[in-house]
């Protein structure tokens, strides 16, 4: 590696030497008591994907560079200087890890793995080996922002289409738009993904709550996040924030997407609107009656999706959900605390096909338990989730079927 | 070899106490200096009060008992036994009354601290030498387990010497005599010069020091980041 892309490297990692960091990077006893927590590990047991050791990659390089110890001592920590070889360690540590954050409910500590990760994601930008699809549909993203203008009316037109299959779902009343878009003044901003999947069950039931919603010209979705790019996760963010801000909307409702509701409700700053995520407005629609729901046949289960859940404290408000539109409920994990991750997030699933391989093995714990639920239908709330447990489901020939909770609430719908 | 002992037990006292207490200062003045992440890193479900939650974590290491039971125990064993030791060195420095609230000869538990740790040390070193956590190690981990179980078993010699075989050569006072001549800087080691046990204490005392060098250097840090890392995890 070349002295001056050396130097750049390090830089990029002082620029993530927060005080957590340290705390992060200074502090673990590799105790190895968070080994089996990672469903990779459980599913693999193989050293390299215990946390602590994917941690100990961007250890090694920390001690190099930023401790007397591995500066003096390097043998000591076993520090080790920024290589090729080292870059490469770090990519399969970075892109093995789902950011799930599973080991820190395991660590005595609460050493963040996903956060050193994050180290490794700006490592690996900075020397150009971020996987390059993720950059690119970040890129995309943040030019849509810039130049809304040009891609409008096919927006527009899209949405046109999907307005028919919302009404054949739930008639509005005469004068009112099915999915509404550039609402200035409404009450909710509603953030979805591409796809029909994403917009036609919200707006069913939000114009079954009688929402006074408009539909956001972004998708949720962050890939600056993903890649791990601070300064591109804030750029896509801002796009929605802006739009909100000019809106003049009291919330922001992110869709089903693990990444895009965390990201939203921790990176937005404070601002005159709140953030909220999909499953949460869908829980308050019941809560309040402003929605009537019949039981659905069949047994169901939830799959935790770990940045709402365990990152973002949406537990109870599925759970409420299900508790109101499904017969029969199952939980897959006793404390949903330490439901498995999927094995998909942290961009493995964006990636496609080229994890697929990895995605499939990583995730045995994960099938193990979908098996064990004894459930038919298993319920998610998170895009990411719900491609990973497809996959999942195919490939351990579960004979499952997996559903978005958004599109089993609107199938539960019945008139007032 | 006076010499060697009087360096051991006078200068090298001064400096790993100095390079300690300056050390620590340091690794925690730099922490304090280091922006503050405005995101909220916790997990969840948090609990209020968060601090409570986090120095019941930090403490009773709560994660560690639910999934590891036999560590838990080896750990409480040996950081209560550190604590005990903790005390019995201050009440070996000058009498502590409010310590003596309970009635006690000067070192808890009669020397079955000293042994209890002594296992436990046994145990992590046998618990890094197999996989998965043998993988995780490096030679840190080693070092510092080593050091530990040099100066307990050297330590505790002198206490079981004292407890179980009645050979006494050196009394509290006589290690209290060169002790607070430490504390008030009017150095000696006449009282535990020449003793049966002296050697006990040169090696007892040599591989303290590397210790409170290692210190600030090392993941023995962890006595005081654990507090500020769980209280983030605690929300
Ligand atoms: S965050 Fe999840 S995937 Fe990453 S190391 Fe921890 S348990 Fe494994
Ligand atoms: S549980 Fe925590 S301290 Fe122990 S090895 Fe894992 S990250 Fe390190």
């Amino acid at each position: 590696m070349e002295a001056s892309l050396r130097d750049e490297l390090v830089r990029l990692f002082d620029t993530k030497l927060s005080r957590q960091m340290l705390l992060n990077l200074e502090t673990c006893s590799r105790c190895g008591l968070c080994t089996p927590a990672c469903h990779a590990y459980a599913s693999m047991p193989l050293p390299k994907y215990a946390p602590a050791f994917r941690a100990e990659v961007v250890r090694r390089i920390y001690k190099r560079y930023f401790t007397a110890l591995g500066r003096f001592a390097p043998v000591l920590g076993e520090a080790k200087p920024l290589t090729d070889a080292a870059l490469e360690e770090l990519r399969e540590a970075a892109y093995s890890c789902t950011g799930c954050r599973r080991c820190m409910v395991y660590c005595p500590f609460g050493i963040d793995t996903q956060q050193i990760m994050s180290i490794a994601k700006l490592l690996l930008i900075g020397a150009e080996a971020a996987p390059e699809i993720l950059s690119l549909l970040a890129d995309v993203s943040i030019s849509k922002g810039e130049s809304i203008e040009t891609f409008k009316e096919g927006f527009l037109q899209g949405i046109k289409r999907l307005e028919t299959q919302v009404v054949a779902r739930w008639k509005v009343e005469a004068g009112t738009t099915p999915i509404p878009t550039e609402v200035e003044g409404a009450d909710m901003l509603y953030v979805a993904l591409a796809g029909a999947h994403s917009i036609i069950p919200a707006a069913v039931v939000f114009n079954a709550a009688r929402e006074n919603w408009t539909l956001s010209f972004f998708e949720a979705v962050n890939f600056g996040a993903f890649v791990g790019d601070p300064g591109k996760t804030q750029l896509i963010l801002d796009r929605i924030v802006r739009e909100a801000l000019r809106l003049g909307v009291k919330e922001v409702c992110i869709c089903e997407c693990g990444t895009a509701v965390r990201v939203a409700k921790q990176l937005s700053g404070t601002q005159p609107f709140r953030v909220v995520s999909l499953t949460e407005v869908h829980a308050r629609y019941l809560r309040e009656g402003r929605i009537r729901v019949k039981k659905l046949p069949g047994s169901h289960t939830y799959h935790d999706p770990c940045q709402i859940a365990r990152n973002g404290g949406v537990y109870d408000e599925p759970r409420a959900i299900l508790g109101r539109i499904v017969e029969d409920f199952r939980e897959m994990s006793p404390d949903p605390k330490y439901n498995w991750c999927c094995g998909g997030g942290g961009g493995l699933v964006a990636m496609g096909e080229d994890t697929l391989d990895f995605r499939m093995r990583s995730s045995r714990v994960k099938a193990d338990q979908i098996r064990e639920s004894r459930a038919d239908v298993v319920v998610t709330a998170c895009e990411n989730c719900h491609t990973q447990l497809e996959n999942i489901n195919a490939h351990y020939g579960l004979g499952k079927e997996v559903k978005f909770l958004s599109s089993l609430l609107a199938d539960a719908l019945v008139a007032p | 070899m006076a010499t060697l002992n009087y360096l051991i037990l006078v200068p090298m006292v001064y400096v790993a106490v100095a390079v300690f207490v300056c050390g620590t200062l340091w690794r925690v003045f730099r922490l304090l200096r280091s922006p503050r992440l405005a995101t909220p890193l916790a997990i969840y479900p948090v609990k209020k009060p968060g601090w409570l939650y986090a120095a019941g974590d930090a403490l009773l290491l709560p994660t560690v008992l639910r999934h590891n039971p036999l560590l838990w125990l080896a750990l409480a064993l040996f950081h209560l036994g550190l604590l005990a030791l903790c005390i019995g060195h201050l009440e070996l420095v000058a009498d502590i009354r409010w310590l003596q609230i309970v009635p006690h000869a000067i070192f808890l538990g009669k020397g079955a601290v000293g042994l209890a740790m002594f296992v436990c040390l046994l145990y992590f070193l046998s618990r890094r030498m197999v996989s998965p956590t043998k993988e995780l190690s490096v030679p840190e981990d080693f070092l510092l387990l080593v050091l530990l179980l040099l100066t307990v078993l050297f330590g505790a010699q002198m206490d079981w010497a004292r407890n179980w075989y009645d050979y006494s050569t050196m009394s509290v006072d006589d290690y209290r005599a060169y002790l607070w001549s430490l504390v008030t800087g009017k150095p000696s080691i006449a009282s535990v010069e020449g003793a049966g046990h002296s050697f006990m204490l040169v090696v007892h005392v040599f591989f303290a020091n590397l210790l409170l060098l290692a210190f600030p250097f090392t993941k023995l840090m962890h006595a005081i980041f654990t507090f500020a890392l769980n209280r983030i995890r605690r929300g």
